[in-house]
């Protein structure tokens, strides 16, 4: 079987890293998601993939080549206009062949496990089209019902409930369809939730129910809580054999790559990830869920907490991150503090796509885009969207202001 | 509490000896072990943990042979240990024994046993059984079949007896007393087990031993005989109608969401049982001095629903009674009548509460899922509830059957005593027939509310679950099965009772889950209303299922489960459903182990 991952989504909520890269090139537990998913495709026996990429798409390119680091095969295609995900889907269908199942994955749902090894599964015993389903963490009547009978079987998908307090299992991204899908899709002029009904009807869909840890990135804090799901599977640590850690202290499960420098006085608690080539400075404290890309530098006395790094950033000394997240090449000044709480205890909200929207989280720091360069001595509101590729200047107490 | 099971063939048995004992896991699963007989004699393997584990760790695949017995157990006499698991064998290691049940004279035979030489290995009560039958060949030089039964005879207790000897390829003897043992009958190939579920992939035909009884199973016959005086006894053949795949999760991630979501057509099989059976058992009800519903666990809730709709409904006074505690608490005599519930049908202390009530000369009828069990026999008429397997530990649809099942009694009863009209009869039946589809539908449309109520409550374990009237037992249900699968502390009780005593327990670390009833049930709705208002003005934190729009926008509740608006009559078999569901989630959230809670088993036959 082949798979097929819809990789061409930003999503407008989740600027500021959507402005420079796809979602499934955001980082979580120090890989990109896509790392994850085609990890996950290894595992489930998958070797060919086709990959419809849109936007930015080249980042993907430049990452993952033909994949062959990785041990799968990547026919990239191009979305050139954005024009919904049936259309997408409908790209690929020269990859494929009459008379064979296919997986689709939309990349926008973070698991901690295999799911695509769960919903293959249900494919192998009940033979027909399957798709993952999830239930939502805290249920809303905008989320969509699935609709099941008592063996499993998907009897109705309503995207846009109507009928109010509803609330059920939604689709999780992840199906096992035929090929015969791209006719009904066609017929269908590129809309997925017809095309499911026509399948449902024609051929029956399975359900396959994943209770285990899962995240929809929607919101620029949903890396943080995909990060964590991950990095809470962690039993073990593994630290390159070349480095030295005799002058810091670890505990818990860290992952420390090849070329990572770690001065003395460090402390790093489990469960973090340091990428490969980065410099650790001296009284460093690194806490838990902290997520280091390769190439980070991080300066003397900075502490880093539940944060991520995509890699190639710096942090300046005696700074504080926390509860943020930080894109690739983003230079951080020194004495620079992301303040991560309201003073009255109450949720913090952040501006996604033009509003202000309630992360539901007492704790949250910044979300600093791409190539972005903090000056020296600043203190960011908790919830700040830094846009990538500006440039804040140095900030002064005397004299006064910012130059 | 444990499961036998054993396969004689022409072909190699071990694979399907340990499908058979794995399929009885659910009656037990702490340790396991087989004893398989071939050219070299007895082959006894077994340990501690789970079928599959065990049957790795010990390369139960290494051993081949045509005539074997297996045994899952849940530990009553002796530790979880590795000599502790069955099977047991004799001082040479030929015989080796599985018995499920309770040996009470097992400490003389034992000492008996000692001076005559023999030596023991483990705690259980068990392990005298194949000492006696080896002290009966060496000792008193008797054929293998007659020590055998002169084992069975000595024993005083309950029991399910299998045995295989290396001397004897290719015959399993087995017997019983109080505890269920089945033979399957298949083609050039035998069965026994301690029901169905041992050899349902290989044969659908069985025949049930009753109390008393032992037999000889080869590969190609088996022979009934009495323990007591070696008459053989012509049994007849059973055919069995649930089906392997039914058996089977069917892609539900636990049994326990597969049968929760079962139960639109458990219910509607309640429905399909013949009115006559029904109403036999209504007009039997009217005929008595006392009426006694008798089970234990969430069969006695069960029976406690039923009680508050006999009440409602018929106007008719039935006694829920815990099985556990009838001989003690209830006077049975000639002329009442008691009703059992239970899923297996062999749970030990409901039958010791029926062979009580019998006893004492009373009618007896039960309402079970299991064909051909202790119970069913035993009675003077069964209602059979047609739920099917269920292969979860805790119970769930087989409890909303049994509801339903005592739900359709009374409403026959109230007819019969002119409590309601046929028109007012007609109008109930027409409620119960839409509880089929709001089960499902509310199983389809609100399991995210449920999920989320269970997700932002399953930290706290300390918790007092509270209804009235009807909603009462729900309270009651839904507290066992939060206690079964999540392992909270939760203390159910009726609503009203709170003032009595149990307020002082109030503060910010004891949670409460109020079970309110439909607005249109005005009394108890206002009653359940103030109690939520006396534990609030306590500084008590309560969250609720209810049904009710005011009450959701009233600002009282800490928490809540608005369920859709159904018809009050069938309103507290929704809301219980809605509580299966919490607890399982609640259970999935912790991370529990929702098919096999720790220390719990299927059917409890012991004391």
């Amino acid at each position: 079987m082949k798979a097929l991952i819809l990789a061409a989504g930003g999503g407008k909520d989740m600027a500021p890293f959507s402005i420079t890269r796809p979602k499934p090139m955001l980082h979580v537990a120090g890989r990109p998601i896509l790392h994850r998913t085609f990890q996950m495709l290894r595992g489930s026996g998958f070797s060919d993939v086709s990959l419809i990429r849109g936007p930015h798409g080249d980042t993907i390119r430049e990452y993952f080549g033909s994949g062959e680091s990785i041990g799968v095969n990547i026919n990239y295609i191009s979305q050139k206009k954005q024009d919904g995900i049936g259309k997408a889907v409908l790209l690929a269908r020269q990859s494929f062949s009459p008379g064979e199942h296919f997986i689709l994955i939309y990349s926008d749902v973070v698991t901690d496990e295999n799911i695509i090894s769960s919903v293959l599964q249900t494919f192998g015993y009940s033979g027909s089209p399957t798709a993952g389903i999830v239930l939502p963490p805290s249920a809303s009547p905008s989320f969509g019902n699935v609709y099941l009978d008592k063996s499993m079987s998907i009897t109705k998908i309503v995207e846009k409930p109507t009928k109010k307090n509803t609330g059920n299992y939604v689709l999780a991204g992840i199906y096992v369809l035929p090929y015969s899908f791209f006719a009904i899709l066609e017929k269908a002029k590129g809309d997925m939730v017809k095309a499911f009904a026509k399948l449902i009807k024609s051929e029956g869909m399975k359900a396959s129910i994943w209770e285990k840890g899962w995240v929809d990135i929607g919101y620029p804090w949903d890396i943080l809580n995909a990060n964590r799901i991950i990095m809470d599977t962690w039993n073990s640590s593994s630290v390159h054999k070349d480095i030295s850690v005799k002058d810091a202290k670890i505990k818990g499960p860290v992952h420390i790559e090849e070329g990572v420098e770690i001065r003395s006085g460090a402390i790093i608690q489990g469960p973090s990830f340091i990428g490969k080539g980065s410099y650790i400075g001296n009284n460093v404290l690194i806490r838990k869920y902290s997520s280091l890309g390769p190439n980070s530098v991080i300066g003397f006395g900075v502490e880093l907490k539940n944060c991520v790094f995509f890699g190639h950033s710096r942090v300046g000394r005696l700074s504080y991150v926390g509860d943020s997240v930080v894109g690739k090449d983003v230079d951080i000044g020194s004495g620079t503090m992301t303040i991560n709480q309201n003073m009255d205890g109450s949720s913090i909200k952040v501006k996604a796509n033009g509003s202000l929207v309630d992360s539901g989280m007492e704790k949250l720091g910044a979300f600093i885009g791409d190539g972005s360069v903090l000056g020296s001595g600043h203190n960011i509101c908790a919830g700040s969207v830094i846009k990538p590729g500006v440039m804040i200047p140095n900030h002064y107490t005397y004299p006064k202001g910012s130059r | 509490m444990c499961g036998i099971s054993g396969v004689v063939s022409a072909e190699d048995v071990s694979l399907k000896l340990k499908d058979s004992i794995r399929n009885l896991e659910y009656r037990g699963y702490d340790s396991c072990g087989i004893a398989i007989v071939n050219g070299a004699g007895t082959v006894v393997k077994k340990n501690i943990g789970y079928v599959n584990d065990v049957a790795e760790k010990e390369a139960f695949s290494d051993v081949s042979g045509l005539t074997g017995i297996a045994h899952t157990r849940w530990a009553t006499h002796g530790r979880v240990t590795k000599p502790n698991a069955h099977p047991h064998s004799c001082c040479e290691g030929k015989i080796a024994v599985v018995h499920n049940g309770i040996i009470n004279n097992h400490l003389k035979l034992k000492k008996e046993l000692l001076q005559a030489g023999h030596s023991f290995i483990s705690e259980t009560d068990s392990e005298v059984v194949a000492h006696i039958i080896e002290d009966g060949i060496k000792r008193h030089g008797l054929d293998l079949e007659d020590a055998f039964v002169s084992a069975l005879h000595k024993l005083d207790g309950t029991f399910a007896i299998a045995m295989v000897s290396g001397d004897t390829p290719g015959k399993i003897f087995c017997g019983r007393h109080e505890s269920p043992l089945i033979i399957g009958v298949g083609e050039n190939e035998n069965y026994i087990g301690s029901d169905f579920n041992a050899f349902i992939e290989f044969t659908k035909n069985a025949v049930v031993l009753d109390d008393g009884e032992y037999a000889v199973v080869s590969n190609e016959s088996y022979s009934v005989k009495k323990i007591k005086d070696g008459d053989y006894i012509s049994k007849s053949i059973t055919v069995i109608e649930w089906d392997k795949e039914m058996a089977q999760k069917g892609g539900f991630p636990h049994y326990m969401l597969k049968e929760i979501h079962e139960q639109s057509d458990t219910i509607s099989n309640v429905l399909e049982i013949p009115e006559p059976e029904i109403k036999a058992i209504a007009s039997a009800m009217l005929d008595a001095d006392n009426i006694y519903l008798m089970g234990v666990g969430t069969t006695y809730y069960s029976a406690l629903v039923g009680q508050y709709y006999l009440a409602s409904t018929a106007g008719v006074m039935a006694y829920a009674v815990s099985s556990d505690e009838a001989l003690e608490a209830v006077p049975i005599k000639k002329g009442d009548y008691v009703i059992a519930i239970s899923q297996s049908g062999e749970t030990y202390d409901t039958l010791r509460g029926l062979r009580y009530a019998k006893k004492n000369g009373a009618k007896t009828a039960a309402i079970v899922n299991v064909v051909g069990s202790s119970m069913s026999r035993l009675v003077d008429s069964v209602i059979m509830q047609g739920t099917g397997p269920e292969i979860c530990v805790v119970s769930t649809k087989v409890a909303t059957a049994q509801m339903a099942t005592l739900i359709r009694v009374a409403i026959e009863a109230g007819v019969l005593s002119k409590k309601i009209t046929l028109a007012k009869k007609k109008e109930l039946l027409k409620h119960l027939k839409s509880l089929p589809k709001a089960v499902s539908d509310f199983l389809n449309e609100h399991s995210g509310f449920v999920h989320s109520l269970a997700n932002r409550q399953a930290d706290y374990d300390r918790w007092l679950y509270l209804g009235r009237g009807v909603y009462y037992p729900v309270a009651l249900e839904t507290a066992l099965k939060v206690k079964e699968v999540a392992y909270h502390h939760a203390e159910g009780m009726p609503a009203g009772f709170l003032k009595h005593g149990t307020i002082a327990l109030i503060d910010e670390k004891i949670r409460s889950m109020v079970f309110v009833p439909p607005v249109a049930e005005k009394e108890i709705y206002k009653l359940t209303i103030s109690a939520i208002e006396e534990i609030k003005a306590r500084g008590g934190t309560v969250a609720a299922f209810h049904s009710s729009d005011s009450l959701a926008k009233s600002g009282l509740l800490d928490d809540q489960l608005q369920l859709p608006k159904t018809n009050p009559f069938i309103a507290p078999i929704l809301m219980l459903v809605a509580g299966q569901l919490y607890s399982y989630f609640v259970a999935t959230t912790l991370g529990r182990n929702v098919d096999k809670p720790r220390a719990l088993a299927k059917s409890v036959t012991v004391a």
